[in-house]
């Protein structure tokens, strides 16, 4: 089977630390489900996240090089 | 008078299904007669009419709130349903409880886990901001699989729904036929080959008796349910019958009512707001006669509305129900009357249900009952909420009008006359206010009204207008006429992008037409061929602030579409400029003048040289240097090929041409409206414009069927690719007869000759086209055109000039028509290129029939593809506006809908305007030379002033205001007379 996360196209995505997670938060001044959503199911996920998780997602922009977007896993 | 009354503020609204107890309590009265008014014009009372509801004559005074007509809002009155009745809106919900819930206990049909599991998940949606729909089928879902209720036992039956009102409970039950069936199957189909079953044979099978077995063939035993799926196992047959019971609404109310209300919260309903019995009506509220004004007609006869006429209906049909009830009428004739009942309730609510037939007036139109009245394009929302008429608007044709601002739009006379701005009159304004006034409602700057300190508005005449003048004082407020300098937005339809809409500074002129600058035609997607336009007068300051700072025309020069302006010299102007630049003529002091008069410029640079007799000249370049920001530097590849070079402000060398101020990304006022502002842009544009169309005058710029006629030398040339071209076609067509035409890869023969006949065909188009090039001057005008991107392309020419072409339909050699040809002219399966639509003569030799035809069928395609994208390409612009139009970029950077969700993290990626970053596939941002000027203009000493202190120029100040502001010598035109 072909691992799509690891892939060039498919940005990195990794499983937020809690803590981390309260931060950014914080510093929007939202709650995680106001957070834009990633189903558990896709294939970019790394195994271990988890319903609930919150994935941080770096991806290459062309206008600003590297842009940050947080994901909150549902099922 | 106008009592003013304070607007309410809305704390919070429920939406929830209303209680029987409720209607009673809000009703003013019980209506219980069908009449409206008596013989002698009199609403009678508890009729439909009754004075109660509600006043609509002027003069009389509502009996409940003591108000008039014009203030009483109206008030509900009510009717006792003689039975209980269906809502119609709510039948599918209805039909979901009716199949969720037990028959017998009225719980919901889930064990208690599963509640649970289903109350998790309804707020873990309501979390998410999911559909809670989803959630509650799912539970019906699971509900409807229960064969018994897991609280009573009670077996479950299925519920049938026949639309729109009726519901069913269908049992299966045993067959009355059931042993003439058995006997059939045991006999056993020889064809199919199925073998005869023997009473033993059954008996051993099903474990039952062989007596048994025997009493139920001879019909005088009906088996059990057991035995039954145990016959109906072995022989493979079915043995029941359905038996549908029919559910009156009275059945179903008291269903719903006992359904706990921990039950119904499962299914997404507040118990609290909403009890599932309400959904049966037993009591129906009356709209207010406010609601359903009576007319009266010409002939002194009213005309009652069809919500009245509706509820008629209704009142006669409850009166009759519940005197045959009372009579003790047969259940049938009952029945019936509940079901006529139903209808008119139904229809009342909604007169277009399917299935059902629309109540009709007597003329035989349908009713627009209560749904009809919100639905629909016409509907409350669409039509009367949404798309609310508008004062202080106007719409006429527009014209063009070099000489205005591309600022400023000009306004008919008789518009401004109509349209008012209010003044409030201070000690400061008090002779201009009466000014005005004196003036009256028909001289031009003058006023149409005037509101006293006291609140009363005053109509300004021409008699009063004197008298009324010498009152007004400060306090008072006068709606003046548009003048010159006033703010309003000017729009064109279809809006399809921000710069559809914006703000012009109004120029009062003569006639009848709207009158535009040329230049502002792009964004608006105007042409002068009778479009309309329409202006909005502005009503207030801070509204009159915001579409001067936001919209004015200005404002919208760079395109947050694409980066680049959208705003630029059109058409002639860039011929025009080319003409001024590519051969970069001379001019003399009186030339240089005239060019430069409409400019800001009034005294000629200096000479660029003299002549051989001593005079000075001037060259174009010279004089389109004047009118750039002095500082500018740019370089950028013209659309004629040739470079441009521009150093502090002064054009080096180059072609302007579409490349430098065209309307879309033109280099030279993107670059100005980016470092040196709107202003600067604006003022730029105007000038180009302006010394465009005197240069352009100055050369004479003209098109005639000359311009496009070449040598008979080189059209003989031309027949000769065409005819060397056709005797290609006929040996590839030869080769194919033949067969031995080797078909491309991936290609059958027949698609291989086609595409060999279509290339060597295209190809005789551009010799046609190179050959008639080469006899084209550079100064003949569809070349300047084409060369300067002002308009048409070297296509077109050589269209004109050589060879129109084949034309094609979707994309291959016409093809349709008849069998096997495409006009009767040509003999079957002829594959040559002039019976497949090759034109091969040129727009000014003129097309044979034969090819005018073809050519009309290419052509017909090209307008049917327009009509057929626009209104595709509209519906899916109504889509995706209607799901983004909520989005907001909020002020912490990031992207959010109305409900807080994050939908971008930072706008755009990069958190920046379109159209205040340029880059492009060359160039990435330059942010060197960036950080350069403003370091430059922060720390060099004159910059540093600026910089700090008078910062940028102030970009919302009216175009009259802000020729006085720069105060420049020279700047201002001084008339000399």
């Amino acid at each position: 089977m072909v691992d799509v996360s690891q892939h060039e196209l498919v940005p990195e995505h990794t499983v937020l630390d809690e803590e981390i997670l309260e931060d950014v938060l914080e510093e929007y001044d939202i709650d995680r489900t106001d957070l834009p959503k990633i189903k558990r199911t896709d294939p970019a996920l790394p195994d271990e996240a988890e319903m609930g998780d919150v994935v941080k997602i770096v991806r290459d922009s062309r206008t600003a090089d590297q842009a940050v977007v947080y994901r909150l896993v549902v099922d | 008078m106008m009592q003013h009354s304070t607007p309410k503020d809305i704390g919070s609204i429920d939406f929830g299904l209303m209680e029987p107890e409720e209607y009673r309590e809000m009703s003013a009265t019980k209506i219980i007669t069908a009449d409206t008014y008596d013989d002698d014009g009199f609403p009678i009372d508890m009729g439909l009419m009754d004075p109660r509801l509600g006043v609509i004559d002027p003069g009389l005074e509502c009996k409940t709130c003591g108000k008039h007509s014009g203030s009483c809002n109206g008030h509900f009155g009510h009717i006792e349903l003689a039975a209980p009745v269906i809502h119609v809106g709510f039948t599918k919900l209805i039909r979901r409880l009716l199949r969720g819930t037990c028959r017998e206990c009225s719980r919901l049909l889930l064990t208690e886990d599963e509640r649970e599991e289903f109350l998790g998940d309804l707020d873990q949606s309501r979390k998410l901001g999911r559909d809670l729909n989803d959630v509650t089928k799912a539970a019906i879902r699971q509900a409807r699989k229960k064969d018994r209720c897991p609280f009573c036992g009670e077996v479950q039956y299925d519920i049938d729904h026949e639309k729109p009102t009726t519901y069913y409970e269908v049992q299966q039950v045993l067959t009355s036929e059931f042993s003439q069936r058995i006997a059939g199957a045991m006999q056993g189909d020889e064809e199919a080959g199925v073998e005869r079953t023997t009473p033993d044979e059954l008996a051993a099978e099903t474990e039952i008796e062989l007596s048994r077995i025997n009493e139920i063939l001879s019909g005088s035993f009906r088996p059990r349910e057991s035995q039954r799926k145990a016959i109906e196992k072995a022989l493979d047959i079915d043995l029941t019958d359905e038996d549908t019971n029919k559910l009156m609404p009275s059945d179903i109310r008291d269903w719903f009512e006992n359904i706990p209300d921990e039950d119904i919260e499962v299914l997404g309903i507040n118990a609290e707001r909403s009890r599932p019995e309400w959904m049966i009506l037993t009591v129906l509220p009356v709209p207010p006669v406010t609601a359903r004004p009576s007319i009266t007609l010409d002939n002194g006869q009213r005309s009652e509305d069809d919500l009245t006429h509706k509820l008629v209906d209704i009142i006669r049909i409850n009166q009759r129900f519940m005197e045959n009830r009372e009579a003790g009428a047969p259940q049938l004739i009952i029945e019936d009357l509940w079901e006529l009942l139903q209808y008119h309730v139904t229809t009342f609510m909604d007169n277009e249900i399917s299935g059902t037939p629309p109540a009709r007036h007597r003329s035989g139109r349908p009713l627009k009952t209560l749904s009809q009245r919100l639905k629909g394009k016409e509907g409350r929302f669409r039509g009367s909420l949404s798309g609310k008429r508008v004062n202080f608007s106007a719409r006429t044709v527009i014209s063009p009008d070099p000489t205005l601002s591309l600022n400023e739009v000009g306004v008919p006379e008789r518009v401004a006359s109509e349209m008012t701005q209010t003044m409030n009159v201070t000690e400061r304004n008090v002779p201009e206010a009466r000014r005005y006034v004196t003036n009256g409602p028909e001289g031009h700057p003058g006023a149409n009204y005037v509101r006293r300190p006291d609140g009363r508005r005053l109509k300004v005449t021409e008699k009063n207008c004197e008298e009324l003048a010498e009152k007004v004082d400060a306090g008072w407020e006068v709606n003046r006429h548009l003048t010159d300098g006033d703010i309003v937005i000017f729009n064109r339809q279809p809006s399809l992008h921000r710069m559809s809409i914006m703000a012009h500074e109004v120029v009062v002129m003569p006639y009848k037409t709207f009158r535009l600058n040329t230049v502002v035609c792009p964004p608006y997607n105007a042409d002068f061929d009778g479009d309309e336009m329409n202006m909005h007068a502005l009503q207030n300051e801070e509204a009159r602030a915001e579409a001067r700072v936001l919209m004015r025309v200005q404002e919208q020069i760079l395109s947050p579409r694409f980066g680049g302006n959208i705003i630029g010299a059109i058409q002639d102007h860039i011929s025009g400029t080319y003409l001024l630049t590519h051969e970069n003529p001379s001019f003399n002091e009186t030339q240089v003048l005239d060019l430069l008069r409409a400019t800001r410029i009034d005294e000629p640079p200096e000479p660029s040289g003299t002549d051989e007799d001593g005079e000075p000249y001037w060259t174009g370049r010279t004089i389109f240097s004047e009118l750039l920001p002095d500082g500018l530097d740019l370089e950028f590849t013209s659309e004629s090929g040739d470079t441009v070079v521009i150093e502090d402000g002064q054009h080096a060398s180059g072609t302007i041409d579409s490349e430098g101020v065209g309307e879309f990304g033109g280099e030279i006022v993107d670059t100005i409206t980016k470092q040196y502002g709107n202003t600067r842009s604006r003022i730029f544009i105007n000038e180009v414009s302006t010394l465009a169309m005197r240069a352009i005058m100055h050369f004479g710029f003209s098109i005639g069927i000359d311009d496009e006629t070449i040598p008979d030398e080189a059209e003989a040339r031309i027949d000769e690719t065409v005819a060397d071209a056709y005797d290609q076609v006929g040996d590839l067509i030869a080769a194919y007869e033949a067969g031995e035409l080797e078909s491309l890869p991936g290609r059958t023969i027949d698609e291989t000759l086609e595409m060999k006949i279509m290339q060597t065909l295209s190809r005789v188009r551009e010799n046609a086209g190179d050959i008639a090039e080469e006899h084209f001057e550079d100064d003949n005008p569809a070349v300047v055109m084409a060369e300067s991107g002002a308009r048409g392309g070297m296509l077109n020419l050589t269209q004109m000039a050589g060879c129109v072409g084949q034309q094609a339909v979707r994309g291959e050699r016409i093809n349709r028509g008849y069998e096997d040809r495409t006009l009767s002219h040509y003999k079957p399966n002829d594959l040559s290129a002039e019976a497949h639509g090759f034109v091969e003569n040129s727009y000014t030799s003129g097309l044979s029939p034969r090819e005018f035809f073809f050519h009309a069928m290419g052509g017909r395609e090209g307008l049917v593809d327009t009509a057929v994208r626009t209104s595709k390409s509209g519906y899916l612009q109504r889509r995706l506006i209607n799901a983004l139009s909520e989005l907001e970029a909020q002020y912490d950077g990031t992207v959010r809908d109305t409900s807080d969700t994050i939908v971008q993290f930072e706008f755009g990626e990069d958190g920046t305007s379109p159209t205040l970053v340029s880059y492009d596939d060359d160039n990435e941002i330059d942010v060197d030379a960036i950080t350069d000027r403003v370091l430059d203009s922060e720390f060099d000493g004159e910059g540093r002033h600026e910089f700090l202190e008078a910062g940028s120029e102030a970009t919302n100040l009216s175009e009259h205001a802000d020729s006085r502001r720069m105060d420049r010598p020279g700047t201002e035109v001084t008339s000399d007379d």
